[in-house]
């Protein structure tokens, strides 16, 4: 009984229950980052997926370049404001693609010196990968499916910064502000790299759209 | 920002319809990612100096090492070592305390000499 009116004193002095407090509230912030990162990072995952495919043409790519850049954001950047993790979190995207094309430029030279390898018996059958995804009617599907094809191929074969300014502005949906800062260059810039790109692509697939 | 035309409508569409589409596979792991990267958040803040520390333990071994294995010089044979011994130890005949005691150990030791 003597303990417990001693520690019970002890626990219910001021500095240790401010300790305690401090404690609780930065397990609560804590909490509070992590499920607005979560928030912010299941929203994007998707389209950062697609504009790293198109940007690399390989999906084992795309994936580790989305990682890198979600790491990275939340390694360095989860203190900062939620309203720039989106051009933080594109911009760490777009440096991580860049690198990677850079890697593949420097690779492709080495591995044309070396004898050509058929990857396609490696490959296994994935339950997962062959997963149906959310579908729409057939006729439909096709249609879609068709015009997908058609114009991933377009922003795919379109140069590097016109891409880039295409999906940031037009598929992302950030502003030119934003953009040009995921982009680190200037808004003059990306309204020009973002107006040749829609001019290549109308002239590509006016007729498609 | 003016209004976007409808082809920038309509890429859009067909790109989020592209997004919507994506198979099992790259969902989930995409899942996986995110999940590893606010796993992050609940590991202990390392600080820059605790990459330094195995290193400057193993210097502090080292140096610690190179002492007590070093060769004696010729000539000191651990007297050093003797003395502190000596002086540290609670048993042994206490030479300063007592001014008497110290007169006589100069006495003998001049004695010794001549």
């Amino acid at each position: 009984m003597t303990a417990f009116v001693t520690l019970a004193g002890v626990y219910s002095t001021p500095v240790l229950s401010s300790v305690l407090g401090s404690e609780r509230s930065r397990d609560q912030g804590l909490m509070t980052t992590s499920r607005a990162l979560d928030q912010f990072l299941s929203s994007v995952e998707k389209r950062a997926f697609k504009i790293a495919q198109l940007g690399l043409r390989n999906d084992d790519d795309a994936l580790d370049a989305v990682q890198d850049a979600m790491m990275k954001l939340v390694q360095s950047y989860a203190a900062r404001p939620v309203d720039e993790w989106r051009p933080l979190f594109y911009r760490i995207l777009a440096n991580r693609i860049r690198d990677m094309q850079r890697r593949r430029t420097v690779r492709g030279r080495i591995m044309a010196w070396l004898p050509a390898r058929d990857s396609e018996d490696d490959e296994e059958f994935d339950a997962i990968a062959q997963a149906p995804s959310q579908d729409a009617g057939p006729a439909k599907r096709i249609e879609l499916d068709e015009a997908i094809g058609v114009l991933e191929t377009a922003v795919a074969e379109l140069p590097p910064r016109q891409q880039q300014a295409f999906l940031l502005r037009n598929f992302e949906g950030l502003d030119v502000s934003e953009t040009a800062s995921a982009m680190g260059c200037s808004e003059g810039s990306v309204k020009t790299h973002y107006f040749r790109a829609l001019e290549s692509l109308r002239s590509r697939l006016g007729e498609v759209f | 920002m003016t209004d976007p035309t409808d082809f920038e409508k309509r890429t859009r569409e067909v790109l989020d319809e592209g997004a919507d589409r994506l198979d099992g596979r790259t969902r989930s792991r995409l899942t996986q990612a995110r999940y590893a990267a606010l796993a992050q958040l609940e590991q202990p803040a390392r600080h820059w100096w605790r990459g330094f520390v195995p290193a400057g333990a193993a210097a502090a071994v080292a140096v610690l090492a190179v002492i007590l294995w070093s060769p004696k010089p010729p000539g000191q044979p651990a007297a050093a070592v003797d003395d502190m011994e000596l002086l540290a130890d609670a048993d042994a005949p206490d030479f300063v305390d007592d001014g008497e005691d110290l007169e006589f150990y100069e006495w003998a030791a001049g004695e010794v000499e001549t």
